[in-house]
């Protein structure tokens, strides 16, 4: 690599999503299952660990659906941001 | 062969080894071969290139590439050199593997048991059906995620990003544990999504051949073997539009997700 990675400047932080973050809304619903199941599979493992199978399943499986939730509603949130091309609209 | 054992045997990968170690052997040389492909075409493509007045083939590929540079543009803040080449081999690579799904599903199979003399050898074309292929290439751009989260955000924001995101400092347990979901959920969700619709598509294939093949017998042939060209031709014409947009999605996906690697206030 000739160049080194950069992260964003400060002020493209907040900049509106161009057009392809639409399309982010196409997986809306599998980002929410996946946040499930990635629940249930830490829980697994964590229950695993301490041995108190079901209880940190149950939890995690909670904690991801609370958090699919969130990453769905902000994800559509996102979309609030765009700036309309014609003023007038 | 009756119409389960025919689906079981199309959803079956020729294979070599026992256990964890089974290799998914059409799986390993269709993807090899279409990556062989994309090379060997861009190579040939590069030697030929023309300033003046590119012909048909150039200009299309330079149309993928404005596509694609458009979108690395929008979804991903700051620069990396990485992203765009990594999102154009994603895209096409993947694409390619999806389109193995609009060839006749019996065309392949069929050829590979003339070839080998075995009537009964497994061949499953699509690589994107299996879920190893669609695992593996999420989980690549997982180990780079987390290689830009380190890089950019260096050892300590990245702990700090596990023990502080998403409910603040109150519920540092909790926060670990929610941040460690939400990691694992974005391969899961690449890999899912791409396997999933790809399944379902060749799935669908499938029953679409069955048509043909188990109700068109004499007379009945006549109204069976229509209806079947014209479902397979108006399913092939939409699964053209779902292995465009899964492919696409799965290049967006990961420059978005590259893109928060590289976002500090993440």
């Amino acid at each position: 690599m000739s160049e080194h990675p950069t992260p964003p400047e400060n002020g493209q932080k907040m900049a509106p999503p161009g057009p392809a973050a639409n399309y982010l809304l196409l997986s809306a619903g599998s980002i929410f299952t996946s946040m499930l199941i990635a629940g249930f599979i830490v829980g697994y493992f964590l229950d695993e660990l301490f041995d108190t199978r079901p209880i940190l399943m149950l939890a995690c499986a909670l904690l991801g659906f609370i958090g699919g939730m969130q990453k769905v509603i902000r994800l559509t949130q996102r979309l609030d941001r765009v700036v309309p091309e014609n003023k007038n609209d | 062969m009756g119409t389960v054992e025919y689906i079981q045997h199309h959803l079956t990968n020729n294979t070599i080894g026992e256990g964890f170690w089974t290799f998914n052997m059409d799986t390993i040389i269709v993807s090899f071969l279409l990556g062989a492909l994309i090379i060997f075409v861009s190579a040939r493509l590069g030697k030929q290139l023309e300033t003046g007045t590119p012909g048909g083939f150039q200009n299309f590929v330079e149309s993928i590439l404005d596509f694609v540079a458009t979108n690395v543009r929008d979804a991903f803040p700051g620069h990396n050199p990485l992203i765009a080449p990594l999102a154009l081999t994603i895209f096409i690579w993947v694409w390619l593997m999806n389109f193995m799904d609009l060839i006749p599903v019996d065309l392949l199979p069929w050829l590979f048991q003339m070839i080998t003399g075995d009537s009964h050898a497994y061949l499953k074309v699509v690589p994107t059906t299996d879920l190893n292929t669609t695992l593996a290439m999420a989980l690549t751009v997982f180990a780079l995620i987390l290689y830009f989260n380190i890089k950019i955000k260096g050892v300590g924001g990245f702990i700090k990003m596990f023990l502080f995101h998403p409910f603040g400092k109150f519920f540092i347990p909790v926060n670990i544990v929610m941040t460690f979901i939400e990691e694992i959920s974005k391969p899961l969700s690449l890999a899912l999504r791409l396997f999933g619709n790809m399944f379902a598509g060749e799935l669908v294939f499938l029953l679409i051949a069955l048509i043909g093949g188990t109700l068109a017998v004499g007379a009945a042939a006549l109204f069976w073997a229509p209806l079947q060209v014209v479902l397979d031709l108006g399913w092939l014409i939409f699964h053209l539009l779902v292995i465009t947009l899964q492919a696409f999605i799965f290049m967006v996906l990961t420059i978005v997700y590259l893109g928060m690697a590289h976002d500090e206030g993440h």
